[in-house]
């Protein structure tokens, strides 16, 4: 992307040759996006691959202060790995929101989405919706205060990821797999097919398709945030971004801040090419620091260089008229605060859910108020058993990671969500000790289960059963057919104090539909 | 903005690539046969027991060595030339605490590599690497020298290229591959580690199958010049033990389809089509409960031994011995033996048992 050109809109005065400085710094700036656009995805892409580095795929996380701020907050812990925010927040102190015009993988994709560019007059310089996003801050505070990241899914980070991890990669994976099928199918293409499947199958794609739920929400969300475009250019980040918010309040005291000098001949140029629509030709081009982000364009694409970015005061920025005022954001704290304590009181079914199986350690911690609902952890899974949970009764687990042992089981050899996770809601326990941890507990379906209803051996429950001293064992037993003939059968018994829970019984079990052995949340509790 | 190229031309080479690759796939469809032609090599026990140069124990069975077991009954893949031109023998047994010497041994008394493998020939290894859950001392994966020395030796007697590859049951390939600590070792011998694709397997007329007639097999390992197959010898819950046959249901994409029709049948009934043209038994730790994952050193025996054979039943035949089991035992191999696919007789072939 490059900033759009000059010629050809009416009315705009052509730059002087003379006058005209070099801005090497805004026209990094497209770069610098890109960049930070590819890391990401390529982090997200990346998070099994990793290996034990895999702590670093959450980078993101690690710079976004929102994250950090409700992490620490909800959770009631300090959170030392999310310190890195410290980073993003000096950042802003010094240049203001430069994270959403620089940084932010969502910023990016909202500023290559193509945007209306005469927008209606509610959404000039001081439209009043900007205060929506300092509502939405304050709604996902209360919340986080009350103990629940559930609107955490409206951090930009965690939307990205999201996005990225359920939907963006899994339509990748099948446009992979459609090459990957023609390729196999024709003799002179296999040679190549070999080493990409090589290269990306287990890697950065699974093995086997992985499937999502919500998978459909998501990228309705996503996709209805870039279709805001349509009525003014970076919507989500002027009016809804609790992240912008919370980076417009620090950027208030911004040193560096734009100023425009008495050479300004008054054309509005710059007032038309901001992203966030913040120049207010009514008020000699003014912006609002919390609003601008710097992206410099206002500055590169001045005819008379009347624009600059300098080190000014700390001084806290004026009010504006779209500031939320003190009962607003009160009205909102206490909204949030009911909100959640009515979640609170009414029952929560899906804890009582038998089926709820968590990660492993994610039982002993609370995960409602730890998970930030990025969703890593699912995306790192390499069964693909962990879902994203769709709480029936009560909305404070939306989203928090649920395993599904029929669509995955939790792989012995495996502790990539806890070494992913940003927040430690699923707590990084080293592998010899996280195969002991007791997630659930398997019970045999015997009316279902080939052995039991049908006096024919199976026994591939027992085979995949990775416990060293296998939870499931074959009883060599006699037992009558519905013809009445006896028959010798090896019954499958779970033994129930060395069973941890790892679905992988449930996941490999042959009978069609429904498993005959399923796995069951070890203990009730809450609820 | 300027384009590399226009929206119309680029419809248009997308359209023309698209038809160009159906119209092939078209013109192959028309062409190739369903099953293909695997065995090469020539099931042949030596008439008679012939002492081996190396420092051996021949153990010649008492009886006269049997005719070979009768020549590919309706169904079974034919097999291939060239027949040992001296008498070898049948079955080779090596002892010896290194692993690769060992295994240099059993395939020297069987004529050497380059019986089998010819130069240009493309190998695919098949060892055991079901899951990604702990190392080779273990016994629940191949030993890594073993594998590594069969890719070695393939090399030097000319093979153009060597893949080592399984689908393991759980955690993802290159872990798995890691863990078993045989991508390592493979790699550093000058074999290739391969991604099993779920993309590339192939509908196999079954024609001799009993419990099943057409199944999904992985296309490569129907394609290579030389399929060598290297189990581990080690316990399994339904059928006692998993070795040479049992291991070959690594390269079939349902595998839950077999448990679901008779796990031993089913076996059988793959081992008519896809023929190794040898079979390395790797016995050096063999596992001896709580199989096929295993997980507890308690339950491995170290053995020091492998077995190789091209007869595949004839292998797993005598692995099943080490376990203090006979034939019969193992329900696969006996069946196999009925169904033609090799000796399970060790009194009626020539076995070369060798200490080091």
């Amino acid at each position: 992307m490059t900033p759009r050109p000059v010629q050809g809109r009416s009315g705009t005065p052509q730059p002087s040759a003379g006058r005209r400085r070099a801005q090497p710094l805004s026209h990094l700036r497209p770069y610098v996006q890109a960049g930070s656009l590819i890391l990401f995805i390529v982090l997200v892409a990346l998070a099994w691959t990793l290996g034990d580095r895999r702590s670093w795929a959450n980078l993101f996380f690690r710079l976004d202060p929102l994250a950090g701020a409700m992490g620490m907050l909800a959770g009631r812990r300090f959170l030392p790995a999310l310190l890195l925010s410290l980073l993003t927040i000096g950042l802003t102190w010094m240049v203001g929101r430069a994270w959403c015009a620089w940084i932010c993988p969502l910023g990016t994709l909202l500023d290559w989405t193509p945007a209306r560019q005469q927008p209606s007059a509610a959404f000039g310089p001081e439209s009043p919706w900007r205060r929506a996003k300092y509502i939405l801050l304050i709604a996902v505070a209360g919340s986080a205060i009350a103990g629940s990241l559930t609107l955490m899914l409206l951090d930009p980070i965690v939307l990205m990821t999201q996005t990225v991890g359920r939907v963006f990669l899994p339509l990748l994976e099948q446009v992979f797999s459609l090459l990957e099928r023609a390729g196999f199918a024709i003799s002179w293409t296999r040679p190549l097919v070999s080493p990409a499947v090589n290269l990306l199958r287990g890697t950065i794609f699974p093995l086997e398709r992985h499937f999502y739920g919500g998978a459909v929400l998501t990228g309705l969300l996503f996709a209805g945030i870039l279709a805001l475009n349509a009525l003014v250019p970076r919507f989500w980040c002027r009016h809804l971004c609790p992240l912008g918010a919370l980076l417009g309040l620090l950027s208030r005291a911004a040193w560096v801040r734009r100023r425009v000098d008495a050479s300004c001949i008054d054309c509005g140029h710059c007032a038309r090419l901001c992203p966030t629509g913040t120049i207010d030709a009514g008020r000699v081009y003014a912006s609002d620091p919390a609003e601008c982000t710097t992206c410099l364009i206002c500055q590169a694409e001045c005819p008379v260089s009347a624009v600059s970015f300098t080190w000014g005061s700390i001084r806290p920025a004026p009010a504006q008229s779209y500031d939320p005022t003190r009962r607003q954001a009160l009205v909102t704290l206490g909204v949030s605060l009911i909100g959640m304590g009515l979640f609170r009181s009414s029952p929560n079914t899906d804890l009582r859910d038998p089926h709820r199986i968590l990660p492993p350690g994610g039982r002993e911690n609370d995960l409602a108020s730890k998970c930030i609902r990025c969703g890593l952890c699912l995306k790192v899974c390499p069964t693909g058993g962990l879902q994203p949970a769709f709480p029936r009764t009560n909305g404070q687990d939306l989203w928090t990671p649920v395993l599904v042992p029929r669509m995955g089981y939790c792989d012995y050899s495996c502790h990539a969500c806890g070494q992913i996770c940003p927040t430690g809601a699923i707590p990084d326990i080293p592998l010899d000790i996280k195969r002991t941890v007791i997630i659930g507990k398997a019970y045999i379906d015997t009316s279902r289960c080939i052995p039991w209803s049908e006096g024919r051996d199976c026994i591939v429950c027992e085979e995949m059963c990775p416990v060293p001293d296998k939870a499931i064992k074959l009883q060599e037993t006699q037992v009558m057919t519905a013809a009445g003939q006896p028959v010798m059968v090896k019954l499958p018994h779970v033994e129930r104090e060395r069973c941890i829970g790892c679905g992988i019984c449930e996941y490999q079990c042959p009978v069609a539909g429904e498993a005959a052995i399923r796995v069951y949340s070890p203990v009730v509790e809450r609820g | 903005m300027k384009y590399i190229t226009s929206r119309r031309k680029f419809i248009r080479s997308v359209a023309c690539a698209g038809l160009g690759l159906a119209g092939t796939a078209l013109l192959q469809a028309c062409g190739a046969p369903a099953t293909p032609v695997l065995n090469r090599i020539t099931l042949e026990p030596s008439p008679t027991a012939i002492p081996s140069a190396a420092p051996t124990r021949t153990h010649t069975p008492g009886a006269p060595a049997a005719p070979p077991p009768s020549p590919s009954p309706m169904g079974i893949s034919p097999t291939r030339a060239p027949a040992p031109s001296t008498a070898l023998p049948y079955l080779a047994v090596v002892r010896g605490a290194s692993a690769e010497e060992i295994t240099r041994q059993a395939v020297h008394a069987l004529g050497g590599m380059g019986r089998f493998v010819k130069a240009g020939d493309e190998v695919i290894i098949k060892p055991n690497i079901c899951n990604a859950y702990h190392g080779p001392e273990y016994a629940s994966t191949t030993n890594p020298e073993v594998v590594a020395t069969l890719v070695k030796m393939c090399l030097e007697a000319g093979a153009r290229r060597v893949r080592v590859m399984d689908f393991p049951f759980a955690g993802t390939p290159q872990k798995a591959y890691e863990t078993s600590r045989i991508g390592p070792a493979v790699q550093a011998a000058g074999g290739q580690m391969e991604v099993m694709s779920k993309a590339n397997y192939r509908q196999v007329d079954i024609p001799a199958g009993q419990a099943i007639k057409r199944w999904s097999i992985y296309g490569d390992a129907l394609d290579a010049d030389v399929l060598i197959n290297v189990p581990i010898a080690k316990d399994h819950g339904s059928t006692r033990l998993t070795l040479g046959m049992k291991n070959l249901m690594g390269l079939v994409l349902d595998r839950a389809g077999f448990h679901a029709r008779g796990l031993h049948q089913c076996i059988v009934d793959l081992n008519t089509v896809l023929r190794p043209h040898l079979t390395v038994v790797d016995a050096t730790r063999i596992l001896v409960a709580n199989g096929p994952t295993g997980g507890n050193l308690d339950d491995v025996r170290v053995m020091n031994t492998v077995i190789a054979s091209p007869d595949i039943v004839a292998a797993d035949a005598y692995a099943a011995t080490l376990f203090g089991l006979t034939p019969a035992d193992v329900a696969y191999t006996s069946m196999g033996a009925e169904r033609g696919l090799g000796t399970a007789d060790l009194t009626r072939i020539a076995i070369s048992e060798i200490e080091l």
